[in-house]
């Protein structure tokens, strides 16, 4: 039946438009045939079908000349050559549909600001590492952690009963145990080292309660403000898990040290500027300082901050841009505490120093780190500043290795736990029990 | 019979679809009156589509400046008609585009005309070029340039837009106008008019000289050993391209060169005519890029 039916149509195509070629015809054949109703689209009907694609041509521009009123097509409601295309005004909707909601450009915003405020937050990683996150803090690193934190483990009563058998089967327990697979990923195994670590110190409140006054919590947003030189700057982000203290923790350092700070001069990072890589904003509030609890919370101190190295896949941090990170939160916490106890205004000496600890972790290596806030004077280089104590890379073991490392037949490393170091745990210890003790 | 039926309803369907004749408000009408519960509905034949073209070169439409790597679509040679305009190109490893600063003299939003310095952080190979490509910070922004000889991390290199009376000591690695040098330096990264950015002597190795300076413009030689002769506020760098060592390098097998993206020539044998052979043939004459007042006009 086609044939035919297509041969007798093509004797009588002189009759019909140019291009409707043979297909477009046994198209419209079988639609009519089937009784079935559905607009067809066809595609320019008025040139040959194949050719070469040219580069598509930029429209004319349109010139609006002021006083000058366009002459439209628009009256006439067709298309007549030489007269402009009419332009409709924007349609707005009457009713507010959240689901289409187009924010307006940054300068007609509320809140808009001429000055820009740098604004670091959780997947910032800083060119000038912990350099920069000094500067930006206005404080003096000292390495290695004050001593009398670490003496705080040595007696015995401060110490786990089995402590380096119960902390060999926390690691084992996250490095190899705690999956069906073969052997669990980074950011699962890393959370599961913590949370048995922290399990471990929590027991030995029977004998300290006032570990007991803490609490753990994670997702919290924390904002503070300050100013450095003649730029804004803003801490913003969930950044990690946070161990909140019905009490604040006692100052690390006396008065006559932070006193010695005034001399110490900041590294500058010239020619990079500190405000590299900070994110730039023009819409901001200013004075904006939120712990992420409200003014009320039971526990209302920053006691350690827990940071997770492989948390996050996309925003994977150099080690010393991580060291930055922890430096810029711990920080922050200190900072909100201080203009909630003592006003926004900036104090150049803090009568009780405020001091926050910061704990970082990939899995296998640990990151220290005790900030201690002098001051909130932090718009020039002079003057008091904060104290940081800083033990950077110490690896908890040095390998964890579900199969043995074999090279030419002999075995280098053996499966399972090796090179596990207590001294490590002991220092992890020393910080949850500074405080408590 | 069946088929007579369906051609006459064919014919009848096609007997609406005469497009040009009729104006747009008959057709409405049409379409208003004549719409029963069953014809089929015909439209003028209208282009629905606004733009047909492929989107091949929609990853080098960005405009903000960004240095992470952008990715790349490999074109094999084709041009917009799909054909070959270029042979022996295709394949080859997946590359990621890193959109180098060519134009060396840009300042900071807020700190016009000022010489300024930025630290080299890093220095890398580029599958792009022949040419090593640093990263240089600078104030609050990062970006990548094509690297000097010897260049090394940390380093800090000076940008300057100023000529002054004495021609300045230029370290490798800094830029300045071609004016504010003295003749004879070894430059790259040459700036034919002002403000445009560089476009010759970028390859791996390269290096033009500063022959002579002659009233507001500039003589230098290209690495081909044609002269050129441009304005002396054109920006430029100091010293040789990176990679110095790239011309000596050996492709060992036909593999690597798949690796690059290169496809084997023709093997056809052609009889070769005027252009090949050695030729040993008188300089070009210089190229002028500087329109000097025409002699003419009194």
């Amino acid at each position: 039946m086609f044939p035919e039916a297509a041969q007798c149509l093509k004797t009588a195509a002189p009759f019909f438009p140019k291009t409707a070629s043979l297909k477009d015809l046994r198209r419209l054949c079988s639609h009519g045939g089937a009784g079935h109703v559905q607009a067809s689209r066809h595609f320019g009907v008025s040139r040959p079908l194949t050719a070469k694609v040219l580069p598509p041509h930029k429209p004319r521009e349109r010139v609006e000349i002021p006083g000058l009123e366009m002459v439209t097509y628009g009256e006439r409601m067709h298309f007549v050559p030489g007269l402009s295309k009419p332009v409709n005004p924007r349609w707005e909707r009457d009713y507010k549909d959240p689901r289409y909601y187009k924010a307006p450009p940054a300068h007609e915003m509320a809140l808009f600001k001429e000055k820009p405020c740098f604004v670091y937050n959780q997947r910032t990683s800083a060119l000038g590492g912990l350099r920069q996150a000094l500067w930006l803090t206005k404080t003096k690193l000292i390495p290695g952690l004050p001593p009398q934190l670490l003496s705080l483990t040595e007696s015995p009563a401060n110490q786990i009963p089995d402590q380096d058998e119960r902390v060999q089967n926390a690691i084992k327990h996250a490095r190899f145990w705690d999956t069906t697979e073969e052997r669990p990923g980074k950011e699962k195994y890393s959370n599961t080292l913590l949370f048995n670590l922290l399990h471990l110190c929590a027991t030995l409140q029977s004998r300290h309660p006032a570990i007991g006054r803490r609490i753990l919590s994670e997702k919290y947003s924390l904002a503070a403000t300050w100013k450095r030189g003649e730029d804004l700057f803003q801490i913003r982000g969930q950044n990690g898990f946070l161990h909140n203290c019905m009490d604040p923790l006692p100052e690390v350092s006396g008065k006559e040290e932070v006193g010695y700070t005034a001399e110490h001069v900041l590294e500058t990072l010239y020619p990079v500027s500190p405000t590299i890589d900070l994110q730039q904003v023009h819409v901001y509030k200013e004075q904006l300082n939120c712990t992420g609890f409200r003014g009320d919370y039971p526990y209302p101190h920053a006691h350690t901050l827990y940071f997770l190295d492989g948390a996050d896949a996309r925003y994977k941090l150099q080690p010393e841009q991580f060291r930055a990170k922890m430096l810029m939160f711990a920080f922050g916490n200190a900072l909100v505490r201080a203009h909630t106890i003592y006003g926004t205004q900036p104090q150049p000496v803090l009568d009780r120093p405020i001091t926050v600890q910061a704990i970082g972790t990939n899995g296998r290596i640990f990151q220290f780190l005790v900030l201690q806030l002098n001051t909130t004077d932090l718009s020039g280089d002079d003057g008091i500043k904060n104290q940081v104590w800083l033990d950077e890379n110490v690896e908890l073991y040095d390998f964890a290795k579900v199969r043995p490392l074999i090279k030419k037949k002999q075995v280098k490393v053996p499966a399972g736990l090796t090179g596990y170091k207590p001294e490590v745990f002991s220092k992890f210890l020393a910080l949850y029990l500074h405080g408590a003790v | 019979m069946m088929a007579l039926s369906c051609l006459t309803r064919a014919l009848r369907s096609l007997t609406f679809s005469q497009p040009a004749l009729l104006s747009s408000q008959a057709i409405a009408q049409t379409r208003l009156g004549t719409r029963g519960p069953r014809t089929v509905e015909q439209r003028r034949g209208l282009l629905t589509t606004a733009c047909l073209e492929q989107n091949r070169t929609l990853w080098k439409q960005r405009e903000k400046y960004t240095t992470n790597p952008i990715g790349m679509k490999k074109t094999g040679g084709r041009d917009h008609s799909g054909r070959i305009r270029t042979h022996g190109i295709g394949g080859g490893h997946k590359q990621k585009y890193r959109w180098i600063d060519f134009q060396r003299l840009r300042y900071e939003p807020n700190k016009e005309a000022q010489p300024f310095e930025e630290k080299v952080v890093e220095v890398r190979y580029d599958p792009c070029r022949s040419a090593d490509i640093a990263m240089v910070a600078g104030g609050s922004r990062k970006r990548w340039i094509i690297a000097t000889e010897n260049m090394q991390v940390g380093d800090v290199i000076k940008t300057s837009g100023v000529i002054g009376n004495m021609a300045v000591s230029a370290n490798e690695g800094d830029a300045y106008p071609l004016g504010a040098l003295p003749v004879g330096t070894l430059v790259n990264n040459l700036e034919i008019q002002p403000g445009k950015g560089s476009e010759y002597i970028r390859a791996a190795g390269t290096s033009g000289i500063l022959l002579r300076k002659v009233n507001g413009t500039v003589i230098l030689q290209l690495p081909s050993k044609q002269q050129v002769q441009v304005l002396e506020t054109c920006m430029v760098t100091v010293g040789r391209v990176s990679n110095i060592d790239h011309n000596k390098r050996i492709i060992g097998k036909a593999g690597r060169n798949r690796w690059l993206g290169i496809r084997p020539s023709s093997g056809l044998w052609q009889r070769k005519g005027g252009w090949a052979g050695r030729k040993i043939k008188p300089l070009p004459p210089m190229k002028v890029y500087v329109n000097l007042p025409s002699i003419s006009a009194k």
